[in-house]
């Protein structure tokens, strides 16, 4: 496998907007990253102003402009680092390494993806669904959020499909009522799928895995682990597989779903 | 300017500035490669390995703390096999000494581990890891009581002739013992501070963050513990010592030196800023420049007190 070169850069903050209910986008200047960035790698980004949280925090990149060297991350005011996070403003600077990790890869010759979304889940497919649609690939997205005003790529996944993506909220204030399993199931029925793509919470991860599996369509999922180094050194964000205890952060974070011992 | 001398001597172990890692914070050196090429380093240490692989612990493996982390890793490792195919074939071409970290579950693991690397001459010093904390047999409970210190580094010393470095657990009421111990036994150095054990608590959850519920502490936080013990080792030992426990600049690392340190480890930084390595080398100079210093040697122990 061709060595993936990594850089630690110091990216310049463009723009951090509120998209929804706790859901912000950051955009960063990012040249050396954005220029080499595949889809579903991701960043390991050292958030400014919290010298006593040492660790940095891994982003999976919404979407990113080699040409303008820039890049979108779609976050969660979750926790300490991200709720930290929503105070950059434009121009602050954060280091950042880049572009981490094994993205998705559809197998050759497919023709047809699915492509299941689950909350900020959502992100890190956007990539892949642009890359599959440049390569001709036939491209059904469905994503699932919690409410309508949760689902903050929903704009941005139209614009790209050129049409809607299918949705599902939790409260059934938009698309269909319920998980997004449901849809994707209906959509795996319908049509003859040589890849699913999955990111999300880990129990909608599960459950694609599975119906991708009883389908036999080849299906990959993001995985997202505590991670301390983020190059592959310290082991602390393993997943376990049908191969051993994985790095999340360089061995994934996509992996093979048959892979993944859930 | 003057050039500084920053060579140091080990226990047998020449390098050629004061600054290695931390074990299992740099893999073998190829995963930092893109940041800073390994042969900058005085030494690289690498991941603890035993004699077959172990698997580790169950995820989450870390807690971020206050200045610190906790981790139970559990010394995952491919065993010695991999260790000569992979990762020693790959530090082979570099110019830098490599200190294999040793670890085992049981006292001929350790030596079998020893014997399975002994003859190759990729392999320029070892670390013996009798610290470890997250290990249910073998690591710290080695590194705690003095006689199974002498038992574990003298069956260690009978199987290699070449520099042996004992790494010490804090985990101890009297580590200059320990320490005595370990010279006594056969130790050419002595590396501390391994971990301190910890814990962190999701009180929403009412659960322990680590799926193991304990965890060794490191980063900034334990430096003044790490520095407390150098010190005392310093005064206990005649062997060098290799210091660390939150060494993130180059200032640092002069006060593990001047504590008592020859060489110095950079652990858990190297995950806050991939280059801290480098960092710490170049911050090393600085200091030396700044203060007349022709030859880092004069930092050993030159703490006035």
């Amino acid at each position: 496998m061709e060595h993936n070169q990594l850089v630690c850069e110091d990216a310049r903050v463009l723009a951090n907007e509120g998209v929804g209910p706790r859901l912000f986008v950051v955009s960063l200047e990012s040249p050396r990253i954005a220029a080499r960035l595949q889809p579903g790698q991701f960043v390991h980004l050292q958030v400014p102003g919290m010298p006593d949280h040492i660790l940095r925090r891994p982003f999976s990149v919404f979407d990113c402009d080699p040409q303008a060297g820039t890049l979108d991350i779609l976050y969660q005011d979750l926790g300490y680092g991200s709720h930290r996070m929503t105070d950059l403003c434009a121009g602050d600077v954060a280091s950042q390494i880049g572009p981490v990790g094994h993205g998705w890869q559809a197998p050759t010759g497919t023709e047809r993806a699915l492509l299941i979304g689950g909350g900020v889940g959502a992100a890190p497919l956007f990539l892949h669904a642009k890359a599959l649609l440049a390569a001709g690939v036939a491209v059904d997205v469905v994503l699932g959020a919690a409410t309508k005003a949760a689902l903050a790529t929903y704009d941005a996944y139209t614009a790209l499909l050129g049409h809607a993506p299918v949705v599902a909220t939790d409260d059934g204030s938009f698309g269909f009522s319920g998980f997004c399993t449901q849809p994707a199931a209906d959509l795996l029925a319908a049509h003859a799928y040589d890849h699913v793509a999955c990111c999300g919470p880990e129990p909608l991860m599960r459950i694609v895995a599975q119906m991708a599996a009883d389908a036999q369509v080849e299906c990959q999922v993001s995985m997202e682990r505590r991670m301390a180094c983020g190059v592959g050194a310290c082991l602390s964000c393993v997943v376990d597989t049908t191969d051993g205890k994985r790095r999340a952060c360089v061995d994934g974070p996509v992996f093979e779903s048959s892979k993944v011992v859930w | 300017m003057a050039q500084v001398n920053m060579a140091v001597n080990l226990g047998g172990l020449r390098m050629k500035n004061p600054v290695t890692v931390a074990s299992g914070t740099f893999g073998a050196g190829q995963e930092y490669n893109d940041f800073v090429p390994v042969d900058e380093l005085g030494a690289v240490t690498t991941k603890g390995v035993s004699l077959h692989g172990w698997e580790g612990n169950a995820s989450p493996r870390i807690a971020e703390t206050p200045s610190g982390m906790l981790n139970s890793i559990g010394l995952q490792n491919p065993g010695v096999q991999v260790m000569k195919d992979d990762y020693l074939a790959w530090l082979a071409p570099h110019d830098v000494p490599v200190i294999v970290n040793v670890s085992g579950h049981s006292m001929q693991e350790y030596v079998d581990v020893i014997e399975a690397l002994d003859d190759d001459d990729r392999v320029d010093a070892y670390e013996i890891n009798i610290s470890c904390p997250n290990v249910d047999a073998g690591g710290m409970t080695f590194g705690t009581h003095v006689p199974s210190v002498e038992k574990v580094v003298g069956a260690c010393r009978a199987a290699t002739n070449k520099p042996m470095i004992v790494k010490l657990s804090p985990n101890v009421t009297d580590i200059a013992e320990i320490a005595r111990a370990a010279e006594a036994s056969g130790a050419d150095a002595i590396s501390l501070i391994n971990t301190l054990l910890g814990m962190a608590i999701d009180a929403k959850r009412r659960k322990p963050v680590l799926a193991r519920v304990v965890g060794g502490l490191s980063g900034p936080a334990v430096k003044p513990v790490a520095l407390r013990m150098v010190w005392e080792v310093h005064k206990a030992v005649k062997v060098p010592l290799l210091g660390m426990g939150g060494i993130v600049t180059g200032t640092d690392a002069v006060e593990f030196m001047l504590a008592g340190a020859t060489a110095v480890a950079v652990g858990t930084a190297n995950f806050m800023n991939p280059t801290a390595t480098h960092d710490v080398i170049e911050g090393i100079r600085r200091y030396c420049d700044d203060q007349g210093v022709t030859d880092v040697n004069e930092l050993i122990g030159g703490l006035q007190c």
